[in-house]
């Protein structure tokens, strides 16, 4: 599934953000256009792709977001939006008027929820968070991105039950941006992030919500006991890497945020979206080659040649790379530069 | 002569002094496009299409199902605003319609790329102001090489239809605009050669009567012939590299802007493009028919 970035603004801003630096780096206020939404739709439609998520900083800050995902779901696309719910006023009742009457199975939100406690913000953000699911709740999976162990769900059950959203949580970590100091989990904290997220199984079977995972979960932590009731609750568990592929307001499409600046190219140099995942495996395949995963014993790891574990996510291991082989990772980053395209 | 098709506003007692000819009718309200098909049918004229000049953005407009079987040509303002059109969208596509914007207004050039995208037909407004040339490209490139369907827009689909490098191309009639084709007509039947003509009253005849018995009218004629003298003149459009498919149409803008030149330089080469990939795809159907 492509990402459409629709705005790089936000009205937000959390500590584990792991879009700041790249949305930092774009021109201000860069906004996608509808020349360029429309060649990545018929992009994804000549791709045989009929699926796209919207993203940003934050996508309804872009004043024709309604509009665009009118645009998209006319022509059969299945649209995504992940928001952080904080809608003006204006903005809600456009959402009300025009898209609380789409089919729940063509469009979907996914509202990252932070703990009103451990991330305070103010109470008008609250506010506005509650008022957008209260209109759109039935059409929203609930977000939550763990970037402390100590994190409860109590809130996410609460809102889960009052809005009437979507019975799922899509759990997902902090990631880091390679050689940068934003907030993230570190590899030796998943054991104990995965057992505490587990320990909320009795909230989750009462309110029948399912648990899915986000990237960046390195199977051999989660264990067998755990698995077996996460795929019994009709649950996801994915162990997988990307890419993202994410598509800039600019047209500058690459792998995933974190890794924003590894070989990222223009749109306009692809046919297909089949060429940018060519493009992209060659990436995780030249880092994976150096860096196998985020342990050590990631390297021989059965899963992981199996292609079952992505070894904890491709950022987490350049990560790696930074603090472990500094001098390996510049060498890397001069040969990705000099790579050409396989077009 | 060979009666052109009469371009005249919608008038039962206009249509009733003359008969046998082909019509465009214009009206400025989709409440009346009915009564002009049945005004046409009465007088014994056969309607060509009927011209909806709407002073609202297209998404403001309310067409019945009844028009599915009426060739419509829609000039509006502008798209308006795709939320509100998006309700439509489906009605529209099963009318005979071209909505046609004029590209002087700011949107409008992604509005027809817009509209296209949904499948419905468009037609780019050229020149009655300052042209975005460069955007206009894009939207040619879009309409004419994009391979995901999507409707047409013209006067690119005409152009890459019909280019042929051996002749020139006047592919005014898109846009009723071609005097071979089309003539003008004001409610007492005074003829104009363009729209443009009958609105500052700079009529060829005051009459059809005057029309008859000639093979074509002197105007016609020296209207058709009035390129030629840009070579005599040396006129920057005599040495445009476009000048096959434009035939002058923007020498008043030309020779400070040279934006046109491009555009339609550009088109060619995109018409060659097409027309070489031609042989895998469907021929693309003409409209007006």
């Amino acid at each position: 599934m492509a990402n459409i970035l629709l705005t790089t603004r936000c009205n937000r801003s959390c500590p584990y953000c792991f879009a700041k630096s790249e949305m930092a780096g774009a021109a201000p206020d860069s906004r996608m256009s509808w020349e360029n939404l429309i060649y990545v739709a018929d992009f994804l439609e000549r791709s045989g792709r009929q699926r796209v998520s919207l993203l940003g900083g934050e996508p309804t800050l872009h004043p024709d977001c309604v509009d665009f995902i009118l645009h998209l779901l006319h022509r059969r696309f299945r649209v995504r939006v992940f928001t952080n719910g904080v809608l003006s006023p204006e903005r809600l009742e456009e959402f009300r008027a025009h898209l609380a009457s789409a089919d729940v199975e063509q469009l979907n939100f996914v509202c990252n929820l932070n703990d009103p406690e451990q991330t305070p913000a103010p109470a008008e953000e609250l506010d506005r968070v509650r008022e957008f699911l209260a209109v759109m709740g039935p059409w929203t999976v609930a977000g939550f991105n763990i970037y402390r162990p100590d994190f409860s769900l109590d809130f996410i059950f609460d809102a889960v039950n009052r809005f009437g959203m979507k019975r799922r949580l899509r759990a997902g970590i902090a990631h880091p941006v390679p050689g940068q100091s934003a907030g993230f989990i570190r590899p030796e904290q998943l054991r104990e992030i995965l057992d505490r997220l587990f320990s909320f199984r009795p909230q989750f079977d009462a309110f029948r919500v399912q648990l899915s995972f986000d990237c960046g979960f390195p199977i051999c932590k989660v264990t067998d006991e755990q698995l077996g009731w996460l795929r019994r609750s009709g649950g996801e568990a994915h162990f997988g890497c990307g890419p993202a592929m994410d598509i800039a307001p600019d047209m500058s499409v690459y792998y995933c945020f974190p890794l924003a600046g590894y070989r990222r190219r223009s749109l306009f140099e692809f046919d297909s979206v089949q060429q940018v995942e060519e493009h992209f495996a060659a990436l995780r395949k030249q880092l994976a080659s150096e860096v196998p995963g985020i342990y050590a014993e990631c390297d021989g790891c059965r899963q992981r040649e199996d292609g079952v574990c992505a070894g904890g996510g491709l950022c987490r291991a350049v990560n790696r790379l930074v603090r472990e082989a500094p001098i390996r990772l510049s060498e890397i980053e001069d040969e990705l530069a000099h790579l050409r395209l396989p077009v | 002569m060979n009666l052109p098709i009469f371009v005249c506003p919608f008038d039962p007692t206009l249509l009733r002094r003359f008969t046998g000819a082909a019509v465009v009718v214009r009206v400025d309200r989709p409440a009346r496009v009915a009564d002009a098909v049945a005004a046409a049918e009465d007088s014994g004229n056969a309607l060509f299409c009927v011209i909806l000049d709407s002073a609202c953005p297209l998404d403001q407009i309310e067409f019945g199902d009844d028009l599915k079987d009426t060739p419509l040509a829609v000039r509006a303002p502008s798209l308006g605003k795709f939320r509100n059109l998006v309700r439509h969208l489906d009605r529209l596509k099963r009318l005979d319609l071209r909505v046609h914007l004029p590209c002087d207004r700011a949107g409008n050039i992604t509005g027809l790329r817009i509209l296209s995208s949904v499948g419905l037909r468009g037609c780019a407004v050229i020149g009655n102001g300052k042209t975005d040339w460069e955007a206009l490209a894009d939207l040619m490139t879009y309409a004419v090489l994009e391979p995901v369907p999507h409707a047409s827009i013209e006067p690119f689909a005409t152009i890459a239809a019909r280019y042929d490098p051996q002749a020139c191309l006047d592919w005014g009639g898109v846009q009723f605009e071609d005097p071979s084709r089309f003539l003008h007509m004001d409610r007492q039947g005074r003829i104009a050669l363009s729209r443009r003509e009958l609105e500052e009253s700079k009529f060829i005849a005051q009459d059809l009567s005057e029309l008859s018995g000639q093979a074509q009218h002197p105007a016609v004629r020296e209207r058709l012939d009035a390129g030629r003298r840009m070579f005599a003149e040396n006129h920057p459009c005599a040495s445009c590299a476009g000048w096959k498919v434009c035939l002058g149409k923007f020498a008043a803008t030309a020779a400070e802007d040279r934006g046109c030149e491009a555009l339609f330089a550009e088109m060619i080469a995109a018409a060659l493009q097409r027309q070489a990939a031609k042989s895998c795809d469907p021929e693309p159907k003409p409209w007006p028919p």
